[in-house]
């Protein structure tokens, strides 16, 4: 009896431990990428770039002057939009109108042009706030390499100032970021796969001597991806990278394939025509 | 017998103590930070200007103070901090004696805040402000472990000493492959200080901040501090490109930087077999003044010279960094043919200038973020499973339905008759 009180104690002090050591590692993950907080910090380069939900409001406080990073995943078939509003110090304290400028990259730092928006604006003095924008072409589901087409993976957002009086370097803003990712829609829907442009974020191993490469490090690296424990740029989102099967040229292809069908029956009908002018209407008895 | 019974449960209690122990996670043992737990040092100027009472109707030095106890309480527990001063000891005219002065108050390393509030406690606004020599003294006591490093430099005055010029001092730091980062707060907003200040931060990656209210200094450094917990471990790994592609290190999958000089090319090889694909993306920053108009290119080439893609970017006005990438795929053979990777060579080079007066060395810092994944094959047809869409693809499916359904009737009617002749 009295063994099975111990270990029976021994047992619930056990699970206590674990649960206290296991409390603040959960409260970790809610405020870490996996939660729904909002982040409140930005990155200051692609390597630090804080993550962001498409859809999600992320806050920075900032001093003018620095540049401020995120990153956010958009799949195939979606059109990225991103959005910043920052509110500008006192109009007081500044000396003049200031540039302010939102760069979109992709997944491998290439800098993505705006399809629409408006990613560089000039601030007067006494504007309290300045809203820029960037809208980017669809993400394309494959791409000649020599292609500078948006694919799916992370896309990196930078905002900085680009020109200011040098008087307003330091001053404290706040910047407010939205990422949205919108349905490009069944008249864009295209084929192919491709892996995501989705930085590994780890050291490079150290590179062997001049003359001979390194273990085959090539070949290992594509089943490490798939693993899931290297860390990445983003998280996967949920409904995958890929555009999904279904798209509204479903609905037309079958439509035509059912009008293909009437048609030719048609066709076959008027051939026939001539020779067989209709059956007697049923019921009006029989001249046989 | 009873003593056998007690033997017994307590041999099974400690045996279940022991598994207990075993299974329990790593985060209930640790007491000390890991060894590769950032490090950040406080660097706070205590040159007798900070006596000046402009932050709030307070004196900077009673501003800095009050900011500090705020920042030692809310440093998070793996962050090991430091603590040093410069201009503290020295009250003297003589130039070369206050220029030697600078002083860890507090060593790098777990903080324990009652400690450290009392060390902070003591300092009274005193001497002259040699922030190079601060800057090389934090440096060294930042040193060894694999963490990040932080400078948090916060000083209401330029450089009184001269030489060592902070700024050259800061990028000479970074470019020792440390990944030092400096964050410097001016308490002024004077021209000098801003200059200097922001071309310390510029040099190593940092930010410059302008402080005016005291509230404003002390959330600054708590973030500043927080941001250091938050990065990242995995710092790049120094790489050194070779002049051609034949003498070039050979580069895995991960993240890598190295320097690269005003018209310098650098040359790096990697393996790709059949069926992989090459993604590689450089970033060159900027860290001194450089003219207004400036580019990257990223090559991949064949070990023989022959160009397979590249990437460039091009851009004018201010910026921390310009970048771009490429991807080449291989791809797949049957199993019959050479299966061997292939050697592909990457050269980056970049077009930045700078004026006469601006150093050369150490170069611009590059960073390399190289990957090697599979690669699909390219799709047969670029719409989704090939379906169609469009009041065209109607049509044309209708007019074509009927056509053969007419084809297909005149044929039977054509056999009908052909079998009734005969």
């Amino acid at each position: 009896m009295r063994v099975l009180r111990t270990v029976g104690t021994a047992l619930t002090l056990c699970a206590a431990a674990w649960l206290t050591a296991a409390a603040p590692a959960a409260a970790d993950g809610t405020d870490g990428k996996d939660g729904k907080d909002t982040p409140t910090e930005a990155g200051t380069n692609f390597r630090t770039a804080t993550e962001i939900e498409p859809g999600q409001k992320a806050t920075a406080a900032a001093s003018t002057g620095d540049y401020l990073y995120w990153a956010f995943p958009a799949a195939a078939g979606r059109i990225p939009k991103v959005e910043a509003e920052l509110k500008l110090p006192d109009a007081a304290s500044r000396h003049g109108g200031a540039t302010w400028q939102l760069d979109v990259y992709d997944g491998l730092r290439r800098h993505q042009p705006c399809a629409s928006g408006m990613p560089t604006r000039r601030a007067a003095q006494q504007d309290r706030s300045v809203t820029v924008s960037c809208t980017l072409r669809q993400v394309r589901s494959w791409s000649e390499r020599w292609a500078n087409d948006p694919l799916p993976g992370a896309y990196y957002v930078r905002l900085t100032v680009v020109d200011l009086p040098a008087q307003d370097l330091g001053l404290p803003i706040d910047a407010e970021i939205e990422a949205s990712t919108g349905e490009a829609g069944g008249a864009h829907a295209d084929g192919g796969d491709l892996t995501p442009l989705n930085p590994v974020l780890r050291a490079g191993t150290a590179p062997g001597t001049d003359s001979e490469p390194p273990d085959d490090t090539s070949s290992a690296s594509p089943d490490d991806d798939k693993g899931g424990d290297v860390p990445h740029a983003v998280a996967e989102p949920e409904d995958g990278w890929g555009s999904g099967w279904w798209s509204d040229r479903w609905v037309w292809t079958v439509i035509g394939a059912a009008l293909a069908a009437l048609a030719g029956v048609g066709g076959y009908t008027l051939t026939r025509g001539p020779r067989h002018p209709g059956r007697p209407p049923i019921g009006t008895g029989s001249d046989i | 017998m009873i003593i056998k019974k007690r033997l017994a449960t307590g041999a099974l209690g400690l045996l279940t103590a022991l598994a207990c122990g075993l299974i329990s996670p790593p985060a209930a043992m640790a007491d000390e930070p890991a060894p590769d737990s950032p490090k950040v040092e406080l660097v706070l100027d205590v040159s007798g200007s900070m006596r000046a009472r402009d932050v709030d109707g307070d004196s900077r030095m009673a501003a800095a103070k009050q900011a500090f106890n705020e920042v030692l309480d809310a440093t998070p527990e793996e962050v090991r901090l430091g603590i040093r001063t410069l201009g503290a000891n020295y009250p003297g005219k003589d130039r070369k004696a206050g220029c030697l002065d600078s002083e860890r108050l507090y060593p790098v390393g777990q903080v324990d805040r009652t400690e450290a509030k009392a060390a902070v406690a003591t300092l009274r606004p005193t001497g002259w402000t040699p922030i190079g020599l601060a800057l090389r003294g934090a440096s060294k006591d930042l040193s060894g472990g694999d963490g990040t490093r932080r400078i948090v430099l916060i000083t209401d005055g330029e450089d009184s000493c001269g030489l060592p010029d902070p700024c050259d001092v800061a990028r000479e730091l970074a470019a020792q492959g440390t990944h030092l980062v400096v964050d410097t707060l001016g308490l002024t907003l004077d021209r000098k200080v801003r200059e200097q200040l922001s071309c310390i931060a510029e040099a190593t990656g940092g930010t410059y901040t302008a402080i005016q209210h005291r509230d404003q200094l002390s959330s600054r450094i708590k973030q500043l501090v927080r941001r250091s917990a938050d990065t990242p471990v995995q710092t790049p790994t120094p790489v050194r490109g070779a002049a051609e592609c034949a003498k070039a290190p050979y580069l895995g999958s991960g993240l890598y930087s190295d320097r690269e000089s005003f018209g310098e090319h650098r040359w790096y090889r990697m393996r790709v077999a059949p069926g992989q694909e090459l993604r590689a993306s450089a970033s060159v920053a900027v860290d001194r003044t450089v003219d207004p108009d400036y580019g990257v290119l990223l090559r991949a080439v064949t070990p023989g010279g022959r160009e397979l893609v590249r990437g460039s970017e091009a851009g004018s006005g201010r910026t921390d960094v310009i970048s771009s990438g490429l991807r080449y795929p291989i791809a797949d053979v049957d199993d019959d043919e050479d299966r061997t990777a292939r050697t592909v060579c990457l050269e980056l080079s970049q077009s930045f200038s700078a004026p006469a007066s601006v150093k050369r060395t150490p170069g611009l810092p590059v960073e390399f973020a190289v990957d090697v994944v599979g690669n699909d094959d390219p799709p047969a047809d670029l719409a989704a499973f090939g379906l169609g869409r469009g009041w065209v693809l109607l049509g044309v499916l209708t007019v074509g339905g009927l056509l053969v359904g007419l084809l297909w009737g005149w044929l039977a009617r054509w056999r009908v008759t052909v079998w009734r002749s005969n």
